[in-house]
């Protein structure tokens, strides 16, 4: 005879008190979905800093006194900003010892008006002679070096290869679109310094406003120490001898972003640990009042046959059934949430944002599915046991 | 075969199906101790139909309940076909209870979740449960007289079709001991002329009968009558 299967049962209980398992599913969908999104934004952050700070290259990176902020924002999230300093920083930060390689960047704020710019973005000149980070990636995949009215564009600019774009009056061919990094560079377009010099040069004649830029003027360098000396006393020697700038380092530039990241994390976590002891005092209470009220089930169901381990069982599926749907709800929706409201947190906390591989993200919508059953069958686990130690006869009287 | 019948177990109707050794059976109340069966000692042969009559109160159904096992005894020993039932695990006792015992309850005992049918059936369905046939929860509810409300849920049952149902759950794995608590109370004449007329069936088929009544119509059907008093037991011939 074809079997009347636990699950069927199970299911069958919960639809009784659909407002009682809505709210059960609705408390660990709150939990599950806390702690989904919240792992979900700090590997999505770690992930980009570590793709970010690779296409960074550099160690260090030396900018003006006064424009940490303002460069850490640039590189990070891909602020437009502008600022500068005379060429022979880089000399001067070259010639530190511990040093091993120097590139100088410059970065421009293209303007907003559509008259002479494709788009508001952050403009990035860079040496081909010295550079370390945009060169070898156009070797792999440009196969020639930068012409004068040559850009590579970061994968959020919107443009194709092939296509032209304009800034302060100038076109540009687009010959290269940079891999995704959840960084700034996503945001922002590289061009030579010559061509950033000559753009500048232009922009009296062909911009609404010009560029007030004079050749020979960087915003920062990147430094790459030799082998044997560590990173943190290189940065120190270029404060001391290099004055009127600011060395910083690439572990300063990550825990500027973790730090701004667990400042807002601190309260979500609180706020997740305190979600996930209500669920579990919710469907431990919750069960002890479905064994309170089902004491007569129980017995009639133990007076027919039912043993002991069917009982257990019958309350744990019931548990499960309810925290699965709990945990399901909530990846969904913290899922959902970080979908639509990503560019929200991290244009208001100012970090970087680079979605999991497909293989974090399945795994993670496992663990936290298994982390909800988990806890449904620990919570439900005193009323399965107790429900299931009931004396038959005691169970139905009770339930009278 | 019609499904009030067993199958024959090769026992013969001289043998006692129900021992009762000094059987007791105390609970605690607050402060005191009362004692709702008191020493019963009992035999009742295969096949018998034996009503438990007594006031409210009296221990009836708590004599019932030790009988099929549904309440361990303070003291005494309690033994189904030879095999006393407290001295097995608690496992063996579930499945001698589904395979040999069949419930009726004196309250509404249906799942409300399930259907009719499924209700039937459920006591076929669980571990260690004996092989029946797969049309044998249609052939019960037929013999009830509800063969077509098997897709019915318990809360569109008015109480003597619910009484049947249970009534026909009960016979669903052939039990050679049926053990009925006011088989009839709460249910108009019709319908306890009814319940009766099924269990008479059922007796003839050959399973052993023991129902606690208040009625005397009901107690009129058994072979004898058992008394229950203040937890005291005492047989007496049927005063028919």
């Amino acid at each position: 005879m074809k079997r009347l299967g636990l699950l069927y049962l199970a299911a069958q209980n919960l639809r009784r008190k659909p407002f009682r398992s809505f709210v059960t599913i609705a408390i660990v969908a709150i939990a599950a979905g806390t702690l989904f999104s919240a792992t979900l934004l700090i590997s999505s952050v770690n992930r980009s800093l570590e793709v970010g700070m690779e296409r960074l290259g550099a160690d260090i990176l030396v900018v003006p006194e006064g424009s940490q902020e303002s460069g850490e924002a640039a590189l990070i999230t891909g602020v437009p900003t502008s600022f500068y300093m005379e060429r022979s920083v880089a000399d001067q930060v070259a010639a530190v010892q511990g040093v091993d390689q120097v590139s100088p960047q410059l970065f421009i704020e293209s303007l907003i008006s559509s008259a002479c710019c494709t788009g508001h973005v952050q403009l990035v000149g860079y040496d081909p002679d010295t550079d370390f980070v945009i060169t070898p990636w156009l070797e792999q995949n440009v196969d020639k070096p930068l012409d004068r009215d040559d850009v590579v564009i970061g994968s959020l600019i919107l443009a194709n290869k092939g296509e032209t774009v304009k800034f302060y009056g100038h076109d540009f061919n687009v010959v290269g679109i940079l891999d995704a990094t959840g960084m700034g560079a996503d945001e922002s377009v590289f061009m030579t310094l010559d061509a950033a010099y000559a753009m500048a040069d232009e922009s009296a004649q062909d911009a609404a406003t010009a560029l007030e830029l004079q050749p020979g003027q960087i915003s920062s360098v990147l430094v790459r120490v030799a082998p044997g000396t560590t990173i943190e006393q290189v940065a120190q020697r270029i404060k001391t001898s290099v004055p009127g700038t600011l060395a910083i380092t690439a572990n300063e530039l990550s825990r500027s972003v973790t730090d701004r990241l667990s400042g807002f994390l601190k309260g979500f976590i609180v706020l997740d640990i305190i979600v996930w002891i209500m669920a579990l005092l919710t469907i431990a209470a919750i069960f002890s009042m479905i064994v309170n009220e089902r004491q007569r089930e129980i017995g009639l169901l133990r007076a027919m046959g039912g043993k002991r381990g069917y009982i257990f069982r019958l309350m744990t599926t019931e548990a499960i059934l309810l925290t699965a749907a709990g945990g399901l709800t909530g990846v969904l929706l913290g899922g959902a949430g970080m979908f639509i409201f990503r560019a929200v947190i991290t244009a208001s906390l100012g970090i970087p944002y680079l979605w999991p591989p497909l293989w974090f993200f399945a795994l993670l919508v496992l663990g936290t599915l298994f982390l909800s059953v988990v806890s449904g069958v620990v919570a439900s686990l005193y009323p399965a046991i107790s429900s299931s130690r009931l004396e038959p006869y005691a169970a139905i009287r009770k339930g009278e | 075969m019609p499904p009030y019948e067993r199958e024959s177990d090769g026992n013969t109707m001289s043998d006692k199906i129900i021992s009762l050794k000094g059987v007791s059976k105390t609970y605690k109340v607050g402060p005191s101790t009362v004692r709702a069966v008191d020493n019963a000692v009992l035999e009742i042969e295969r096949g018998r139909m034996v009503a438990i009559v007594g006031h409210s109160g009296s221990g009836k159904t708590t004599l019932l309940s030790l009988i099929g096992g549904l309440t361990k005894p303070t003291s005494g020993n309690v033994l189904l076909n030879g095999t006393d039932i407290w001295a097995i695990s608690d496992n063996e006792l579930s499945v001698l209870r589904n395979k040999m015992i069949g419930f009726s309850f004196q309250f509404a005992s249906l799942i409300p979740t399930l259907n009719v049918y499924d209700n039937v059936r459920l006591p076929s369905t669980f571990d260690g449960a004996p092989p029946v046939r797969e049309d044998r929860a249609q052939d019960l509810l037929e013999m009830v007289g509800l063969g077509d409300r098997g897709n019915s849920f318990p809360a569109h049952l008015s109480g003597g079709e619910q009484r049947r149902v249970a009534l026909a759950r009960t016979l669903m794995n052939e039990p050679q001991l049926i053990l009925a608590d006011e088989p009839t109370g709460d249910l108009d004449e019709d319908t306890e002329g009814e319940i009766l007329d099924i269990l008479r069936k059922i007796n003839a088929g050959g399973a052993t009968i023991i129902l606690v009544t208040h009625s005397r119509a009901v107690a009129s059907q058994a072979e004898y009558e058992l008394r229950m008093d203040k937890g005291h037991l005492s047989e007496k011939p049927a005063e028919f």
